[in-house]
């Protein structure tokens, strides 16, 4: 891995040390205003033991937790700029050991048409969210990856109306790079479960399911195609072989889709990628590793899924 | 009343499984197309590979008079299906060979058209070794269909015979190595 000797260089070591006195300026001022806002709060219900005090009760502990509350606005813009740092002169700084064409832009993201584009979610969202853009290009083929957050929306009913309820489509990375070889329709590769079992007896569309020869591929994933022999073409042994590799690195089972001469492959992790830590020590090498492994795969994906042999017509 | 309702119950049955074999042989037909249409494509290529490397080299002429004599083969109306596909097969291997050898020539080999002409190649090997591929998952499909109960019945009643797999599987495991040539 690049990045293991990187954080250990002087550098990024003087880098690191700087940033964690910034880190725990805020960790104490958001530990006091949580405990400050906490003693408010108790001093406030206090009141309802102490009628005759009441109103003196309520008036400390109100003025208790609005100090609370500036004493954590007085850390939002420290906190942000802490952000900003991290991912400029830790993970930006990172990319680049892989190329420098490496880029990160950490306010955009996937948009969400792309998102729809993909194929990959049965359900459009009703909410979504993408940051941390990653661009670049290795070799022959350009890629970008962006963490993404899609969430659809139920409404319950409740005895005083009703209540929205979220739910995740999505949460994760979605990576995409030019596929090495022309196609036309879309494919669509998606971890079999009962569900998705059942989506390919009603497929009424354009895609149809695909029966792979590879056993342990058609155990693990169903396959949707609108051409039989393109999903094949684009399918070979060898890439289904390859996407089960990269599939046994990603802690939940990955989905991928060729389509707009494009593959895309969507990684669900449930942590929010690429943050720096607030609570724990940045100079603890371990705080950085999840980051750091999360990025190795990424860049690893070119490799292992072969995209930069162009021996076919496409360059 | 009872058996009425029995019998038309069968019948429905009988009626959908027929329909859904017939359905599965048409996959097959239509898959077995689908391989046509791949080496017709391959077939077409050959004039062109056979006008470059004749502007380069003369010592290939062996090679390059056997392929024009399966090319011409392939070309012919009365082919069995059989035959097309061992005629494609030895042509696969002899325009290998020639790809292998026109690695002496180096003005050749960094010859644009010749190039695009490469990747042509390889990638329609990779095509109708999908297509192959499509046929083989459309025969399993069908077998499985017309052996399995209770549609052995109805393959019975309607004499289904059984589909054969195309076992070119040597041919596809070269293909996958077509990286091979461009070292």
């Amino acid at each position: 891995m690049h990045s293991e000797n990187f954080l250990n260089t002087p550098a990024i070591q003087n880098v690191l040390a700087e940033m964690e006195i910034t880190r725990k300026e805020i960790a104490k001022k958001q530990i006091i205003s949580t405990v400050l806002a906490v003693i408010g709060i108790l001093i406030g219900f206090g009141g309802y033991f102490f009628q005759s005090a009441m109103v003196y009760f309520i008036a400390i502990g109100v003025s208790i937790f609005i100090a609370s509350l500036i004493v954590y606005t007085s850390t939002t813009a420290k906190d942000e700029n802490y952000r900003k740092n991290f991912k400029e002169k830790i993970i930006a700084q990172v990319l680049k050991l892989y190329d420098e064409s490496v880029t990160i832009r950490f306010s955009i993201g996937l948009a969400e048409r792309e998102f729809k584009d993909t194929q990959l979610f049965a359900q459009d969202p009703d909410r979504y969210h993408s940051e941390d853009l990653v661009t670049g290009k290795l070799d022959k083929t350009s890629f970008y990856f962006g963490e993404v957050h899609a969430e659809y929306k139920t409404e319950v009913r409740t005895k005083n109306g009703s209540t929205t309820r979220w739910h995740d489509i999505f949460k994760g990375i979605i990576f995409t790079a030019d596929f090495n070889k022309h196609f036309t329709g879309g494919t669509i590769v998606r971890p079999r479960n009962m569900f998705s079992g059942m989506s390919t007896w009603f497929s009424f569309g354009s895609a149809k399911p695909v029966e792979l020869e590879n056993v342990n591929f058609q155990k693990t994933f169903i396959t949707q195609s609108s051409d039989q022999v393109e999903a094949r073409y684009l399918l070979t042994p060898a890439l289904m072989e390859r996407i089960l590799l990269l599939d046994e690195k990603s802690e939940e089972t990955i989905s991928l889709s060729f389509c707009n001469s494009k593959v895309y492959i969507a990684f669900p992790i449930y942590r929010n990628c690429f943050e720096p830590p607030k609570f724990k020590s940045l100079l603890n090498p371990k705080i950085l590793e999840a980051d750091l492994n999360v990025i190795d795969a990424m860049m690893a994906i070119i490799h292992e899924l072969d995209l930069n042999t162009r021996i076919w017509t496409k360059d | 009343m009872i058996v009425a309702i029995i019998l038309c119950v069968i019948i429905l049955i009988a009626i959908l499984l027929y329909n859904s074999i017939v359905g599965k042989k048409n996959q097959i037909d239509n898959a077995f197309a689908a391989i046509d249409v791949m080496l017709k494509k391959r077939f077409e290529l050959v004039p062109n590979l056979i006008e470059i490397v004749k502007q380069y080299t003369n010592y290939e002429q062996t090679t390059l008079t056997k392929i024009v004599e399966l090319r011409t083969k392939a070309a012919a109306n009365n082919l069995t299906d059989g035959n097309r596909n061992q005629i494609d097969q030895e042509l696969g291997a002899q325009v290998k060979s020639l790809m292998v050898n026109i690695e002496n020539y180096p003005d050749l080999k960094a010859n644009s058209s010749y190039l695009n002409l490469q990747r042509t190649w390889t990638e329609s090997e990779e095509q109708i070794a999908a297509a192959r591929r499509s046929f083989n998952a459309a025969v399993t499909n069908y077998n499985d269909a017309i052996m399995m109960f209770p549609g052995s019945i109805i393959a019975g009643i309607f004499s289904f015979q059984k589909s054969t797999l195309l076992s070119n599987t040597e041919e596809e495991r070269k293909s996958l190595n077509a990286k091979d040539l461009f070292q």
